[in-house]
């Protein structure tokens, strides 16, 4: 599903040194997987999930995604991996301001098949269990309500690629649990899931943890994921080796 | 991408920002506006100034012949001339200028006093060849003008402004009364058809016609003239006929070659032409300062614009992340700038229209609305769109989506 092989990223600062934010980055992520990205502030994070996200390419190194070298890709190209094949669910929600929840669904239908489902939009709302909501604004609905919006829209182009950049930052622990069996049953369908996360009960649910540091990998772990509404029993970890 | 769906999302947008919006549009309609306004009242001004100008100097094939050197200020008359103009130099000029057509010959004075029975009047009498209505471009209402033979009887008849029939005789006919100009007697053969106000405002409908042989016989005794017109065969030829006069008029009067004209001529043509290029200089200076109102107004989308995008950097990173392309973006906000502009551009049109009417109307000027103008105003505020929404547009196409999304 995902490739990655020796990706490095730099950007330019001043006249002649440049900042390495990646470095030589090379692993595999199979369809179907659930795989966290854990590491502290500055780790290369960001960069990684922007490359992953196809929101930027690398520097050097290559990125296949789905059997496609999407690593020289063109700007417009890239929109439209982006658009067909990524669904993005963030902390803060990110529902657009002064729109409801339907408009919000159907944003990305607008950027992919250029032609608006409205049943389509309906389902996956009645899916995340918000039929009721439909035209509710976003600041009227509760967090783990507005992040359910959100997973619906990274959905409704039906992407097998869900990037979930600490999904649940900004949410109590029920409403964790909730967006994090989504999640899961997300990946039972066949979705491949990557997670960022710095949340040790959240990075629980995923069956690999990739850490990174300094913009390496540090250490490429697999062990026994943790099922929804599961939480407390702890993860029994194994060490993998480095890819 | 969807319009649409798109126009929706941008018009919510617009409403959230009412004020913003407002501001963005402000500088278009205000330039807009006073575009489309001057444009229509500069355009009426000409228009009516054509038109009184043309009241005064009659037809446009003809050259004006005044007494003396330099520029004489307001109307000549008898008093206030040199005698170097004389009947004889007129049958010179239409013997030996053969450009010339006819010549109509003036002698005037202002404030003669006109009675009739208890009624008085102080008016300005003209003495006019029998050609005058025809070169003037006049007409006579009522009665008849008289004729080349009454001229050369020195007949006293008089032919009547309306301003002088209205107020000797009110409500009545004149036609066939005798009044005296002076103290000679005159018997009235017409009146004359209304002109309306001269180039300053003041009525050329207060005077009184009389044949210039007796005008200068028998109420000046003066042999000298206070002006010429001369009509050419071939108004394009002006200029020829202007140097062949000036060379006859000047052999004429014994002028050294080093002594100035003792006469004026002057050509309506070029009158004309300097009327109309002082209106037009006058309307493209108003237009400049209305261009410059719409670039202060694209500024203004464009900061307004700026302050918008860093607002909605959030959105701009939702959207690229669902599968805009950093041109989709671009366009999204060129379009939210052009849509902004071109609604300031109708507001501005129906803005200025409504001003335009009020103004004519308190002027009594007649309403000149030139489409033209409204075409340019629909490019203006495409183009300020646009040019001042591609830099906010670039700006928004490049916002970091995770950065923004994260912050």
């Amino acid at each position: 599903m995902i490739e990655l092989s020796q990706v490095c990223k730099s950007y330019l600062r001043g006249e002649n040194s440049s900042v390495h934010a990646l470095r030589d980055i090379s692993f595999q992520v199979e369809a179907s997987e659930f795989l966290a990205i854990r590491g502290p502030s500055g780790s290369g994070k960001s960069t990684l999930l922007n490359i992953l996200g196809c929101l930027d390419v690398p520097t050097s190194g290559t990125y296949r995604l789905g059997g496609e070298d999407v690593s020289r890709y063109s700007d417009r190209e890239l929109s439209r991996v982006r658009a067909r094949r990524i669904g993005f669910i963030f902390q803060s929600f990110n529902l657009l301001p002064g729109t409801t929840a339907r408009e919000n669904v159907e944003l990305p239908m607008i950027y992919g098949a250029g032609r608006v489902d409205r049943k389509k939009a309906l389902a996956l709302l009645d899916r995340v269990g918000l039929n009721d909501r439909a035209s509710h604004f976003g600041n009227e609905l509760s967090g783990g309500q507005q992040q359910r919006v959100a997973i619906a829209r990274a959905l409704v182009n039906d992407p097998p690629l869900i990037l979930a950049d600490e999904p649940t930052g900004n949410l109590d622990t029920a409403a964790s649990e909730e967006i994090m069996c989504i999640l899961q049953e997300l990946q039972r369908e066949g979705r491949t899931i990557i997670l960022v996360t710095h949340d040790d009960a959240v990075a629980s649910y995923a069956a690999r943890e990739i850490v990174l540091r300094d913009g390496a990998i540090s250490a490429d772990l697999r062990r026994q994921a943790n099922l929804a509404n599961d939480a407390s029993v702890p993860p029994e970890m194994n060490h993998a080796d480095r890819s | 991408m969807q319009i649409a769906a798109e126009a929706v999302l941008a018009f919510r947008s617009m409403a959230r920002h009412r004020l913003r919006t407002f501001l963005m549009m402000l500088g278009v309609i205000i330039g807009i506006s006073f575009l489309t306004v001057l444009n229509s009242l500069g355009e009426a001004t000409k228009q009516e100034s054509m038109k009184r100008f043309k009241n005064m100097l009659g037809t446009f094939d003809t050259i004006i012949i005044r007494p003396g050197a330099g520029r004489t200020r307001g109307m000549v008359s008898l008093t206030n001339v040199p005698a170097t103009l004389k009947f004889d130099d007129v049958q010179a000029i239409i013997s030996e200028v053969p450009g010339v057509k006819q010549v109509a010959e003036l002698q005037n004075a202002f404030d003669m006093d006109v009675k009739y029975r208890d009624k008085a009047a102080s008016t300005a009498v003209f003495g006019v060849s029998s050609n005058w209505l025809e070169l003037r471009g006049d007409e006579v209402a009522e009665g008849s003008f008289f004729s080349v033979d009454d001229d050369k009887a020195l007949a006293r008849v008089a032919i009547l402004g309306t301003d002088v029939q209205a107020h000797l005789f009110p409500g009545e006919s004149s036609i066939g009364k005798t009044i005296r100009i002076g103290d000679v007697p005159f018997q009235i053969e017409g009146v004359l058809k209304s002109r309306g106000a001269g180039p300053g405002g003041g009525s050329l409908d207060d005077l009184i016609l009389i044949p210039i042989s007796t005008a200068s016989k028998r109420l000046f005794n003066r042999d000298f003239l206070t002006m010429l017109i001369v009509q050419l065969r071939d108004p394009s030829r002006s200029d020829a006929d202007v140097h062949a006069i000036t060379t006859l008029l000047r052999e004429r009067h014994h002028l050294a070659p080093s002594a100035l004209d003792d006469f004026t001529m002057s050509n309506p043509r070029a009158v004309m032409a300097q009327v109309t290029q002082m209106g037009s200089t006058l309307s493209k200076t108003l237009e400049g300062v209305a261009i410059l109102a719409m670039l202060i107004g694209g500024v203004v989308i464009m900061a307004l614009m700026l302050i918008g995008v860093s607002e909605r950097r959030r959105e701009i990173g939702i959207r690229r992340c669902v599968g805009a392309s950093r041109v989709d973006i671009m366009l999204q906000f060129i379009l939210e700038a052009l849509t902004i502009s071109c609604l300031g551009g109708v507001i501005g049109v129906a803005l200025a229209l409504a001003g335009t009417n009020v103004v004519a109307r308190l002027q009594k000027l007649p309403l000149a609305l030139a489409w033209d103008v409204l075409a340019i105003s629909a490019g203006l505020s495409l183009a300020v769109g646009v040019l001042f929404g591609i830099y906010p547009a670039w700006k928004a196409a490049h916002v970091d989506p995770i950065a923004a999304l994260r912050a």
